[in-house]
């Protein structure tokens, strides 16, 4: 049988200023990921790294340690792989003032 | 002497009871699908709202939406749950505001306009951010039908969603009742093409309370533990009419429900889609979980 392979869309058309990140996404039956972030419009001032998430619980979160670049540009993509994160996923960014990003992101799941 | 029908169903019977995941149903003699959601998301799916040219045009109700993900419950306290057999359920969870919905939708059509029957295993919990029980962050759990007649059908054919939600909790009240509704928020245009419109049936106005539909459901002394519940709607797609709702040992009187009709849409011809959803009350997230879902049909 083909293993479980899953597009989840987990934000669309979200605003990201100060502290952003996507909604707690439970995939423990997954070996592997890739986020995908597409900016959705041009993006304002100077962007930080994107950060992994991980958390036992949904509700407590320690960085993973991958830290990934936005997009700078309108439908510019950016991604990062993850490996071995348990349970819950998230992407968290960190945004200066006057900086603000549309995103859309995706999580690709492999069992 | 019985009839060779007569045996077909007795024998029918027979091997559905001696299936350990499908004796745990009642379903009519087609099935239509029997989603066990430890073979992943079975079809189930987010549902967006429409737009055109840019997703600024959706309505904000479809724009909180996000995905259903496959959950062994986990929990802080005590790790997984799990489900009814099986490790994973399906999890329907809306963001932190009260007030916020989200929704999972299967997307088919009908081969026949006769009575259909949706069957689940389900249960709902707030996320467990305190340690306190929480039973009334929860407002609501629910489904819905998006059905509409076949293309064969002549004038007057309507686009047919029928609706009913368990009222948990409302401004932190405790209600725990079954309610309807039978109106959706005004059609609106999207776009400039002609071609897409929308509205808002998951509104939070127009609902009805289902006489005689207030019950009290199992739930645990502690945040973060559920159980399951049973459901069963029974539907008529050649009369567009509700037979029958049961939930664990109550059947309800359906005599007054009904359902939002509205005129047919020119793309939508057969159409049978099913949407569980749930919505939370407090700035905490509700999640509602399917165990399983089997839908069958008379044909």
């Amino acid at each position: 049988m083909l293993p479980e392979n899953l597009t989840a869309i987990v934000a669309r058309n979200e605003i990201w200023t100060g502290e952003s990140a996507t909604e707690p996404y439970e995939a423990g039956w997954a070996k592997e990921a890739i986020v995908f972030v597409r900016a959705l419009k041009p993006p304002k001032g100077k962007l930080p790294k994107a950060r992994i998430e991980i958390s036992a619980d949904g509700m407590h979160w320690a960085p993973e340690g991958s830290e990934f670049d936005l997009p700078e540009a309108e439908n510019a993509v950016t991604f990062q792989r993850v490996a071995h994160f348990g349970n819950f996923l998230r992407v968290a960014a960190s945004l200066p003032a006057g900086a603000e990003i549309t995103v859309l992101v995706s999580m690709h799941f492999k069992a | 002497m019985t009839s060779p029908n007569s045996q077909l169903d007795d024998m029918r019977r027979a091997i559905r009871e001696a299936d350990p995941q499908l004796s745990r149903f009642d379903p009519l003699p087609r099935i239509i699908c029997l989603d066990d959601f430890d073979r992943g998301m079975c079809g189930w799916t987010q549902l967006v709202g429409n737009y055109e040219h840019s997703l600024d045009a959706m309505l904000p109700g479809y724009a909180q939406h996000s995905h259903a993900m496959l959950s062994t419950l986990p929990n802080w306290d005590f790790g997984s749950h799990g489900g009814v057999d099986g490790s994973y359920a399906l999890k329907i969870a809306t963001r932190p505001k009260t007030g916020a919905q989200n929704v999972a939708i299967k997307r088919l059509t009908f081969r026949k306009a006769g009575p259909i029957r949706l069957e689940t295993y389900f249960t709902f919990k707030p996320e467990a951010t305190e340690l306190q029980l929480s039973e009334t962050d929860i407002r609501s759990f629910g489904f819905l039908y998006d059905l509409q007649v076949g293309d064969q059908h002549g004038t007057g054919g309507n686009r047919v969603m029928p609706h009913l939600r368990f009222l948990n909790a409302e401004n932190g009240v405790h209600l725990q009742k079954w309610q309807f509704k039978r109106e959706t928020t005004p059609i609106k245009p999207i776009g400039t093409a002609g071609k897409t419109m929308t509205h808002y049936h998951l509104a939070p106005t127009d609902w009805e309370d289902l006489p005689g539909g207030e019950q009290r459901l199992c739930y645990n002394e502690i945040p973060t533990k559920v159980n399951w519940h049973y459901l069963r709607f029974d539907f008529d797609l050649a009369t567009m009419q509700a037979t029958r709702f049961q939930v664990n040992d109550r059947v309800f009187d359906m005599s007054t429900y009904d359902c939002i009709r509205i005129p047919a849409m020119k793309n939508l011809w057969c159409m049978l889609n099913i949407g569980f959803f749930a919505e939370t009350d407090t700035d905490k997230r509700a999640f509602a979980y399917l165990d399983s879902v089997c839908l069958s049909g008379d044909f």
